[in-house]
């Protein structure tokens, strides 16, 4: 659809200017980048950083990125390498303890690894690694993971229809009675997340999200920038927990289509 | 027409928005059987108001999803007497809600309380500046209820709505940081003020430079998670930029639907009726009491139902309306200058300031709240000195950073074409670098300024429909131009500005016009005081000439304050309630004789 609507798109203004023959006043295409371009960056996963990055987000940075990824940093490494839980390709596994990194929104990793570092976001195991980053290599690798892709993996285990269903009711429309805000107010329509700062949620590990939910609700995590998922989470059942991430862990987000950006137009009128 | 007679009620409730619903909770805890009867539909703040859905501006702010219907119910409009006044056909100027929650759905958030003075406002005037200062063409009168006996009223209703805010003025201590103007509060805020953005923050640096007392806007945009005293739980505001005319689907805009409706709708003494469109109060045959009230279904059934004791808690306008059909209390005529019932209409001066920034300040206008803001006080009410003024009243200046949505928000320096290329430059280059000044000003009572019936038109059901005459005062213009010149100083102040534009929608040689969106704080017609010839109820909200006919609403205010109504007028709904609860419900009489 989204490609759709963009072909459609280019070629309006194609045929705009191939008709009159002189550009159009009203979108100065010399001073600053039109439309098509501006959508084009939009689907650019690295565009999720969206916040300040101290360097050019370029090859250099993924490069760096890719190396903290695999062992490598500043300070010897981070001793246990991201890719050894978390994979090459950041599809992490399914023992609730390691997320899927992959394109998830590069600002909102950032952060954890600051929040892990701190002590902000409690974990034994992430504090240490996150310590031996420097601010520059937290930055290279979360946005080398904002950046890839991974195919998501099978989704184990049995669940019945009703609990998924109860999930998904939860996740789209919340819940009344109790007060509990759908997840799609924040994480956006299919749980796709909305970036820089709200993770996304579709293809999550159901263990991992339990487990994060659990967190909040007892207060060991209250790291979100507002704590608003304390609120939440503190009034939500076990069976809501597991409901709405074993629903999640089974929606895929639409296939997002990138085209290059030197993509040619697909319809050229009045050459 | 003929209907049918339902059970009889001990409470009949006129609209389910923020007063109808605290009646129906504090009423009903007191073992009041009572009975609410909406216009609109049932919603849920959850169900109903859920992002991304909701977070359409063209649906709902611009084609006005949550508001009332105005081919079923309207009014008619002109500036004076002489002029024929036409039916408004589409919303404008102010956007009354329906449906459960009413107006209290789509608020800002932003809870203020009146200053003390606001509250004695002739005799104020007259015993600082001398008897004569007032003009004559004024009908400025005492609300007849002092701040001290409001105060515990008012806090009640910001810990029901978990407000944000820094008390200026603790027990009578003034504390800097807050407003030092208001009056003493018994408590501070339950919870903290905002997180302020960039331009907000410039501004209240800038009046602080000046002299001037900026204080964050107390914010009905919960900050922090809560639990109100009625036990409905509030959550963090997100500054999602979605609050005036907008729903909250997050449970942290305190709305009457979370913060009341949840927390009685399980009573035993409880029951709520939708798309019960109030038609008529109905009076006894001597006309000394009302006996309840008709109101139309669903199905278009007509239906009475009998009570005890009747609440009007319809939008202000429509409150002042069903008396009028009614034929509760006395019309007012402007001719002879005589009855109560559509006096005292008044509405509020808005002017807008906008400063623009250069590179180094950039704004995020997305991230808004509806109650976002830096105010400054200090030309507000009488906190300044009106000797030599020529006018009376004032009103806040606030730095605020509401939303960034991408319709409306298009702020372009003066001078700046209004369509084409360079338009289109402007609005790119501008966008991430404004600061958004606006000036809420009070509005005075004049004899020529009234709400009556209209002989012309007629509404869905057959009624006349309210007809408001109205101009803004020349006190007014000249006081909103005033203070829109105060924060076009403290603009100027501001550092990295490149330039400063402002504009007054009640400047003066420009009638009042219904069309462009100015405020939804209509106020007065039905008013509150201590002398039946001046005023529709007594001091404790009753009908002088229906002892069981309690009012709440803005259409109490006998002139309005230079603050939004909402924490005002709750405070007076809970004034109301305690001496329904405590005295009139067990004795039914005039609370004060007439």
């Amino acid at each position: 659809m989204k490609r759709i609507t963009s072909t459609i798109f280019r070629m309006a203004s194609v045929a705009a200017l191939g008709l009159l023959g002189v550009p159009l006043d009203a979108q100065d295409r010399a001073a600053s980048p039109g439309l098509d371009m501006l959508e084009l960056r939009l689907q650019d996963d690295r565009v999720l950083f969206n916040a300040q990055v101290k360097q050019p987000v370029d090859d250099d940075l993924l490069e760096l990125g890719r190396l903290v990824a695999m062992g490598g940093a500043q300070s010897g490494g981070s001793a246990m390498a991201c890719f050894t839980c978390h994979g090459a390709q950041g599809q992490g596994d399914g023992s609730g303890a390691f997320p899927r990194l992959a394109g998830q929104a590069g600002w909102y990793v950032y952060k954890q690894l600051i929040d892990y570092a701190s002590g902000d976001r409690p974990n034994k195991v992430m504090s240490g690694i996150a310590q031996r980053l420097t601010e520059a290599e937290m930055e290279a690798v979360a946005v080398y993971y904002s950046a890839i892709d991974a195919p998501y993996r099978a989704v184990l285990g049995q669940i019945n229809g009703e609990t998924l269903q109860w999930g998904g009711q939860l996740g789209a429309v919340g819940s009344a009675e109790r007060g509990i805000p759908a997840c799609v107010n924040c994480h956006g329509p299919s749980g796709t997340g909305n970036a820089p700062s709200v993770p996304y949620l579709a293809g999550q590990y159901a263990n991992y999200m339990t487990y994060q939910l659990q967190l909040w609700r007892e207060g060991v995590r209250d790291n979100d920038a507002m704590n608003v998922m304390s609120s939440i989470a503190g009034k939500m059942t076990d069976e809501d927990m597991r409901a709405v991430s074993e629903y999640y862990a089974r929606v895929r987000p639409a296939e997002r289509v990138i085209a290059p950006l030197d993509a040619p137009m697909a319809v050229t009128i009045g050459d | 027409m003929a209907y049918e007679t339902l059970p009889k009620t001990d409470v009949v409730i006129i609209g389910g928005g923020w007063t109808g619903l605290t009646a129906a909770y504090e009423l009903a805890h007191t073992g009041q059987r009572c009975v609410v009867l909406e216009r609109g539909q049932k919603r849920h703040s959850v169900t109903s108001f859920g992002a991304p859905e909701e977070h359409d501006e063209l649906k709902y702010a611009l084609r006005y999803g949550h508001m009332q219907d105005v081919k079923k119910e309207t009014l008619t409009f002109r500036n004076s007497r002489d002029q024929q006044a036409l039916p408004m056909r589409r919303l404008g100027s102010f956007l009354p809600g329906t449906g459960l929650g009413g107006a209290g759905i789509h608020w800002n958030g932003q809870i203020w309380r009146p200053l003390p003075s606001d509250l004695a406002m002739r005799s104020h005037y007259e015993g600082r500046y001398g008897a004569g200062f007032l003009p004559d063409d004024l009908s400025i009168q005492d609300w007849g209820v002092s701040y001290d006996e409001l105060e515990p009223h008012l806090d009640f209703f910001e810990r029901i709505c978990g407000a944000g805010g820094y008390a200026g003025n603790l027990n009578g201590a003034a504390r800097a940081g807050g407003n030092v103007f208001e009056g003493p509060r018994s408590a501070d805020y339950p919870n903290p003020a905002m997180k302020q953005p960039i331009s907000n923050t410039l501004f209240g640096q800038a009046a602080e430079r000046l002299g001037l007392n900026p204080f964050p806007m107390p914010s009905a945009n919960v900050t922090k998670a809560y639990e109100n005293p009625y036990g409905a739980q509030l959550h963090p505001c997100t500054y999602c930029g979605f609050c005036e005319r907008f729903g909250c689907g997050y449970l942290a805009k305190a709305d009457p639907i979370i913060c009341v409706y949840d927390r009685i709708k399980d009573h035993e003494n409880f029951d709520i009726r939708f798309h019960a469109q109030v038609l008529r109060v109905e009076k006894s045959s001597d006309g000394r009491t009302a006996t309840g009230v008709v109101y139309q279904d669903e199905d278009g059934s007509e239906l009475f139902q009998p009570a005890d004791t009747i609440c009007m808690s319809a939008f202000g306008l429509w409150n002042v309306h069903l008396m009028l059909v009614s034929g509760l209390g006395t019309p007012y005529d402007p001719e002879t200058r005589t009855g109560t019932v559509g006096r005292n209409y008044a509405y509020q001066t808005i002017a807008a300031v906008d400063a623009f920034f250069d590179d180094s300040v950039s704004t995020t206008p997305f991230m808004g709240a509806g109650a976002l803001g830096v105010v400054v006080d200090d030309f507000n009410g009488d906190n300044f000195d009106h000797s030599d003024l020529g006018f009376v009243g004032g009103g806040y200046i606030a730095c605020k950073q509401y939303n960034g949505r991408p319709v409306s928000y298009q702020p372009v320096p003066e001078g700046t074409p209004a369509w084409g290329g360079a338009w289109k430059h402007a609005v790119r280059e501008n966008y991430g670098h404004h600061g958004d000044m606006v000036i809420h000003g009070s509005s005075v009572s004049t004899p020529e300024n009234y709400l009556d019936l209209d002989p012309t038109w007629t509404d869905a059901y057959g009624r006349p429909l309210l007809r408001m005459t109205f101009n803004f005062p020349d006190n007014d213009r000249k006081m909103s131009d005033y203070v829109m010149n105060r924060a076009v100083e403290i603009a100027e102040e501001m550092d990295n500005v490149t330039s400063v534009s402002s504009f007054n929608l009640a400047a003066e040689g420009q009638d009042y016009s219904i069309v462009p969106y100015q405020t939804t704080h209509n106020v007065g017609g039905a008013v509150i005081g201590t002398d039946p010839q001046t005023s529709v109820v007594n001091r404790y909200g009753q009908m002088w000439d229906h002892h069981n006919v309690f009012v709440f609403g803005a259409c109490l205010f006998p002139q309005n304050l230079g603050y939004n109504p909402t924490g005002p007028l709750m405070g007076l709904a809970y004034w109301t309630l305690e001496h329904m609860k405590t005295d009139y419900l067990q004795n039914p009489r005039p609370l004060m004789d007439a």
